[in-house]
């Protein structure tokens, strides 16, 4: 009998820490620049500011974006119970990028499945309620990883811009998460407009909910503006700020509490 | 510090796998510690024998032994030891070490598969690497009674 540490140690780690964990929320898209890490940190910032219990996973060993959204730095910290996963406005945040910095991470695809699960494993999370898991693009090593590693606490966020582009892409995502049996809590139509009101402008065209709900088979959770001040005033302050962009974004972490 | 935790997980899949085999005790349990995560032996060694409590394994005896690692570039097909890569990780940036409470430790203490982040090549410079073995923590055998 063999056993491993990137295989049988890590997955018996990552099952303790997962005992108490209560919902995992996978935020995927397989398609690169719909926005997935802005929604999935977003999401849990509010979730972490209403009270829960919350974590958030960088699944994107390459190109990993949680810590700059959320404002985490370098360095970690050790105790007993692993590495301590950085704070930021109650959410405890962990990502391959604050061990790694600025330097590139150019590792195989083989060698993804033991890191993400040991990162998962390492991390002292303590009780959440909620552990959101940012998803890299594709449907490779780290997604099938994350569906697999979490499988039974897990339901699926789908995050899309209206160009056909992005939407078809976003199917195949939520045909795989179908056949490994995932659950799929429902689609997040990002950059889905600029303005209000009257001078609502869609950039990336308009899909309408009856259609989007109908091709993606999954109800439509928010619909989030492209807001000009994420980029300027960063995601946090842009949360707090008021208007249709925090404004959809409570509603996304208000029907993700109670689904 | 990371040790006890690594101490805990041999154990706790020892008690594992015996139980889903029905025995009642563990015998021996054979660790091999990659030089790569550079673990303290001693300290781990101390760690299992301090967790070996309870029926199941008050007579495990632990044998942790070490296996050196070797470093091959993908690119140009060099191969260099652990001693050239201490040489480049000495340079690691002071903010990128985790924190301990007496100490500070490089981030492949925690995550070996991480060092293509910090190693490069020494003949071409090359990222593209690969280990031969000696890369992490590997239970190579459990005896059950």
């Amino acid at each position: 009998m063999t056993g491993d540490k990137g295989g049988g140690l890590a997955r018996l780690g990552a099952q303790k820490k997962l005992a108490k964990i209560g919902k995992v929320i996978l935020v995927g898209s397989g398609k690169g620049g719909v926005g997935k890490s802005l929604v999935a940190c977003g999401l849990g910032l509010l979730l972490a500011e209403r009270g829960h219990r919350t974590g958030i996973l960088d699944a994107d060993l390459h190109g990993a974006s949680v810590p700059d959204y959320v404002g985490a730095r370098p360095p970690l910290a050790s105790g007993a119970g692993g590495l301590l996963p950085k704070e930021s406005g109650g959410l405890k945040v962990m990502s391959v990028s604050l061990l790694t910095g600025d330097n590139p991470v150019p590792v195989r695809g083989a060698k993804k499945e033991g890191m993400i699960t040991e990162l998962f494993a390492l991390t002292d999370w303590g009780s959440l309620d909620f552990l959101v898991v940012d998803l890299p693009p594709s449907t490779g090593d780290e997604l099938l990883t994350a569906f697999s590693l979490f499988a039974r606490k897990s339901t699926l966020v789908l995050v899309t811009t209206p160009s056909p582009g992005s939407l078809a892409v976003v199917s195949r995502l939520r045909r795989l998460a179908a056949s490994e049996g995932v659950p799929v809590a429902g689609v997040v139509l990002n950059m889905a407009f600029t303005g209000g009101g009257e001078a609502r402008n869609y950039p990336f065209g308009r899909a309408g909910r009856k259609w989007l709900e109908e091709r993606l088979d999954a109800r439509l959770l928010a619909e989030v503006p492209l807001d000009p001040a994420v980029s300027s005033a960063g995601l946090k302050r842009a949360l707090e700020a008021g208007g249709e962009f925090s404004d959809s974004f409570g509603r996304l972490a208000s029907r993700l509490a109670k689904a | 510090m990371h040790e006890l935790g690594i101490a805990q997980s041999i154990v706790d899949f020892a008690v594992s796998e015996a139980r889903a085999r029905n025995s009642s005790r563990v015998a021996e349990v054979q660790v091999e510690v990659g030089e790569l995560a550079m673990i303290d032996r001693g300290i781990l060694s101390n760690a299992l024998r301090t967790l070996r409590s309870g029926p199941m394994l008050a007579s495990c005896r632990f044998r942790v032994r070490t296996r050196k690692v070797s470093f091959k570039c993908r690119k140009c097909s060099a191969t260099w030891p652990m001693a050239e890569a201490m040489k480049q990780l000495e340079n690691v940036a002071p903010e990128l070490l985790v924190r301990e409470p007496d100490s500070s430790e490089l981030p492949l203490h925690f995550l070996p598969s991480l060092y293509p982040a910090f190693v490069r090549c020494p003949k071409c410079g090359s990222a593209d690497l690969d280990v031969s073995a000696g890369e992490d923590v590997k239970i190579m055998r459990v005896v059950f009674e």
